[in-house]
């Protein structure tokens, strides 16, 4: 056991970053050609233990560099920079169906990154020769967070700081419902002024029972344009899963709602165009004998939506947007039918003669939950839409390191997006 | 206003702003008025473009601080785009010191042809630094006009950071015209300690001091940390070290509550030995690696515990101190309040400034206080300032490095010469301070620290490099 003879150091920089920023991993004066093991733990708030490891083999000089050397196995393999982080999951033993969301973006993730002699898969009762900790943030210094309480949405307002004024997104998640403010956070760390939107669960639903119709988005942009710190003309929506079907809705139809741009990721044109919210919600129920399980009791909810219908009364008319549209699809997109969608939209723009405001971002392998990058990849995990009343376990798609590789590239052409059309 | 505004640059870049070797040495004590009417020509010609390219549809520029949240000793880049080409702007950095004090450095840039400014790879042309500096608006951070004089800028409570904003400035202007031409804000956050380093009080065998423990669970190679007759605990460079990785301990000898005793020489030799004792006897630390990290008085301490028989340090740094001392001078220290009369038989130089130049000078030395640097048994590595207004250090490592050789010694010895630096050589990016008031009590003693502005940032950024590489190579290989 060469570790009392020496003192490995591990370093991990920067020690604090945005969520999406790289870091740096070494590990040096370990004997040179030694068998060492990296893992990542992290405890989420739900206080779950979550965990990625990998096997490396330290060089002629007794260092290792994750940004060069290769992974000879673990929780990912080859050379991966921020394998460590992307390639987390529940630690042996945990609860399943586990997905992991920041609620409170006013504090970091902690993740503890360990060095061990030998190579591990059971971190049991090891002690690591080193380690460092490494916080993770959704929110910059200065990004100022602020509950809305009127105006009857139920929303956060997420603003750069600075005297701005500001470009901003309509920022919707999809069909679990819940306020969830990480991305609009991360978004406002880049400059944008950034609204997240509870609309399937907000605070007049729970009171009146009723689900939001379209007067509640009008509302939500609206507040948005009328902000001393935003520019009324530069608004864009960005919507993800059933956040898609809103943000098409409203582009295509709304005289209100007039997007700068709109980004859409891992969703569908296809709902009753004149339907409300509880409309689209009871299309998809009708659908519901085209749910399947797989051996695994994992529900595919992709099928409720094929085939595209060729009826247009049920998918919203895509050659009637008048912005840049960039659609994000995961081609293993077990719950949304998302790359067989923006196949179709491309089709009907290109009739429409619109097809030059499109972009689309198709990923071979990527599953349904595209999300900022180094986020651990879900392919499954417990879920209740807002419609149902039981709780299933949603299989969402995708594989680990392709499904990593999509969320990296796509959120930098999804910024890059952003800043061309709401900036430039 | 632009016009105000860019007369004031000037005579600014005149005074206050000292050059680096490259393109601008030419202009030193130039008379520049010759230059001013074409430059606020250019000025106006700004404004006017300014005022067509801001519309009310036109966001902000984008400034970013990547990373936002650093360790003081790490470089941060910044950048701004989406502006036009060839445009004016001024960046510049403001924060509060724990005391309130507003700090502030800025520099004068031109957007590129693709209407962006990243510090790292353009040149400013006036402010508080002139060049290619990607740090500039950190080292160069000066107290505001107005504000108190004699300040020096040093972390007291290392738990939390120091917040530093940067802002985006249209034209080029002074801080003083932040308000009215602001276009964008980034707020970083420098802090003295990473995530996961411990910070442990330690009142233990009379010993006062704040022990910095890295995450993880050891054991690691630890550093002592002793500063000079400023007396205190000041933790911010051990706060830093366990940041990179060592065990730091830093001790306080003078001019603290907690202490019991008032130390005189014999008596500190005592209690340097304890201090080690204290680092030896930590689980978590190895007992065979403990280096010492010292400045001014407290390279004197660390000499004389390094050159007795039973402690055995593995390394020391030694920054701008001396290898002999004055007793009567350490006389009037080793009381829980120097008085008036004390500090009146302090040395002042002719210009009325604490300078003790000339009682550190070896042949100046009280008999019986040089330290028995032969009897040395491990690396030295002696940061120098060739500039040192306090302390007579060239002549003293010069001292050191004779002993040694006629010791047959000299492959312990490693010296970092710095023109141009002073006395008070600090973790990187830390603000120079050429004069700064030591004591205000009972009476303001204005003290001469030495150092060019741009040598000595330098001096700190390559040396705090060195020091890690040093203690590196000798505690943990």
């Amino acid at each position: 056991m060469w570790r009392q003879q020496r003192s490995v150091h591990l370093s991990v920089r920067p020690s604090r970053g945005l969520v999406d920023e790289k870091v740096a991993i070494l590990v040096q004066s370990a004997p040179p050609g030694a068998r060492i093991t990296l893992c990542a733990f992290h405890r989420c708030e739900d206080r779950h233990g979550w965990e990625a490891f990998a096997h490396y083999l330290t060089d002629a000089a007794g260092s290792l560099n994750v940004s060069r050397d290769p992974s000879l196995g673990g929780t990912y393999s080859g050379v991966e920079q921020m394998g460590l982080f992307w390639s987390i999951r529940p630690v042996p033993g945990s609860h399943p169906g586990l997905r992991l969301r920041k609620k409170n973006v006013q504090t970091p993730m902690e993740f503890t990154i360990s060095v061990y002699q030998d190579h591990f898969t059971d971190f049991t009762d090891q002690v690591p020769l080193a380690s460092q900790t490494v916080e993770r943030w959704y929110m910059a210094p200065g990004v100022l967070r602020t509950p809305i309480k009127d105006h009857e949405l139920t929303a956060t307002l997420f603003l750069p700081t600075g005297p701005g004024p500001f470009p901003a997104i309509l920022d919707l998640w999809g069909g679990g419902g819940q306020l969830v403010e990480y991305r609009a956070a991360l978004l406002a760390s880049h400059g944008f002024a950034t609204l997240a939107l509870d609309y399937m669960t907000p605070k007049i639903t729970v009171e009146t029972g009723k689900m939001v119709d379209n007067t509640y988005f009008e509302r939500a942009f609206t507040f948005l344009q009328q902000h001393p710190g935003v520019l009324a003309e530069r608004v864009a929506m960005l919507g993800l899963s059933f956040g898609v079907c809103v943000t098409l809705k409203m582009a295509a139809y709304s005289h209100v709602v007039k997007p700068r741009c709109a980004v859409c990721i891992s969703g569908s044109h296809v709902q009753p165009v004149d339907g409300t919210m509880a409309d689209i919600l009871s299309y998809f129920d009708r659908n519901g004998h085209k749910i399947q399980l797989n051996d695994e009791n994992q529900a595919i909810l992709r099928n409720l939506l094929l085939p595209i219908p060729t009826d247009p009364a049920f998918k919203v008319d895509v050659g009637r947007v008048q912005c840049p549209l960039l659609v994000v699809a995961g081609e293993d997109d077990q719950n949304w039918p998302a790359a067989e969608s923006a196949q179709d939209m491309k089709e009907m723009m290109e009739r429409a003669g619109n097809a030059h405001l499109l972009t689309v971002l198709s990923y071979p392998n990527a599953g349904h939950l595209l999300e900022p990058p180094y986020s651990p990849h879900t392919r499954a995990s417990s879920f209740r839409s807002v419609g149902s009343r039981e709780k299933i376990t949603a299989l969402w798609g995708g594989h680990c390191a392709a499904h990593s590789l999509a969320q990296e590239d796509a959120w930098k052409k999804t910024l890059d997006f952003l800043r061309h059309h709401l900036y430039s | 206003m632009l016009l105000v505004s860019s007369r004031m640059s000037i005579p600014f870049m005149m005074f206050g702003t000292q050059m680096r070797a490259g393109p601008y040495r030419h202009l030193i004590g130039k008379q520049l008025t010759p230059h001013v009417d074409l430059h606020r020509k250019t000025c106006w010609l700004h404004s006017t473009v300014a005022m067509r390219w801001r519309t009310s549809t036109s966001p902000a520029p984008v400034l970013t601080v990547t990373p936002a949240r650093g360790l003081v000793d790490e470089p941060i880049s910044i950048k701004a785009g989406f502006m036009p080409p060839q445009y004016p702007v001024t960046l510049c950095a403001q924060m509060r010191s724990e005391k309130g004090d507003l700090w502030e450095a800025f520099g004068h840039y031109k957007t590129s042809a693709d209407g962006t400014v990243n510090l790292a790879r353009d040149h400013s042309v006036g402010g508080s630094y002139l060049g290619c500096e990607p740090m500039g608006l950190f080292w160069a951070l000066q107290p505001a006009p107005g504000e108190r004089d004699g300040l020096r800028l040093r972390k007291k409570n290392v738990e939390t950071p120091f917040i530093v904003d940067i802002s985006l400035l249209e034209g080029h202007v002074t801080p003083r015209e932040r308000e009215n031409s602001e276009l964008a804000v980034a707020t970083t956050e420098r802090w003295y300690m990473a995530p996961g380093v411990q910070r442990i009080d330690i009142r233990q065998n009379g010993v006062v001091g704040t022990l910095f423990l890295p995450p993880g669970p050891g054991r690691f190679p630890a550093v002592l940390d002793v500063w000079g007759m400023g007396g205190g605990l000041v933790e911010y460079r051990s706060s830093l070290a366990a940041s990179r990785g060592f065990a730091s301990f830093s001790i306080a000898y003078m001019e603290h509550k907690d202490l019991t005793v008032q130390l005189d020489i014999d008596s500190s030799d005592a209690y340097m030995k304890k201090a080690i004792d204290i680092l030896r006897d930590h689980p978590q630390i190895c007992g065979d690696r403990i280096g010492v990290i010292s400045l001014c008085y407290g390279v004197y301490l660390t000499l004389r515990t390094a050159t007795l028989a039973d402690v055995n340090p593995s390394c020391l740094v030694c920054i701008n101190g001396p290898a002999g001392t004055n007793m009567e001078i350490v006389q009037t220290f080793c009381k829980p309040q120097s008085s008036e009369s004390d500090q009146k038989c302090w040395p002042r130089n002719t210009a009325g400034y604490i300078c003790f130049k000339d009682t550190t000078l070896p042949q100046n030395y009280s008999p019986g206080t040089l330290v028995k640097i032969e009897n040395l048994s491990c690396p030295l590595l002696y940061v120098l300032g060739e500039d040192d207004q306090n302390l007579s250090s060239t002549e003293n490592s010069k001292l050191i490095e004779d002993g040694l050789k006629t010791a047959g010694k000299s492959y312990l010895y490693t010296r970092l010469s710095y023109p141009g630096a002073g006395h008070l050589i600090e973790p990187p990016y830390a603000p120079h301070t050429r004069m700064s008031y030591w004591r205000v009590k009972p009476e303001k003693l204005p003290t001469l620290w030495g150092g060019n502005i741009v040598s000595h940032a330098a001096a700190q950024e390559e040396s705090w490099r060195e020091i890690l590489k040093f203690l590196d190579k000798n505690l943990r290989a």
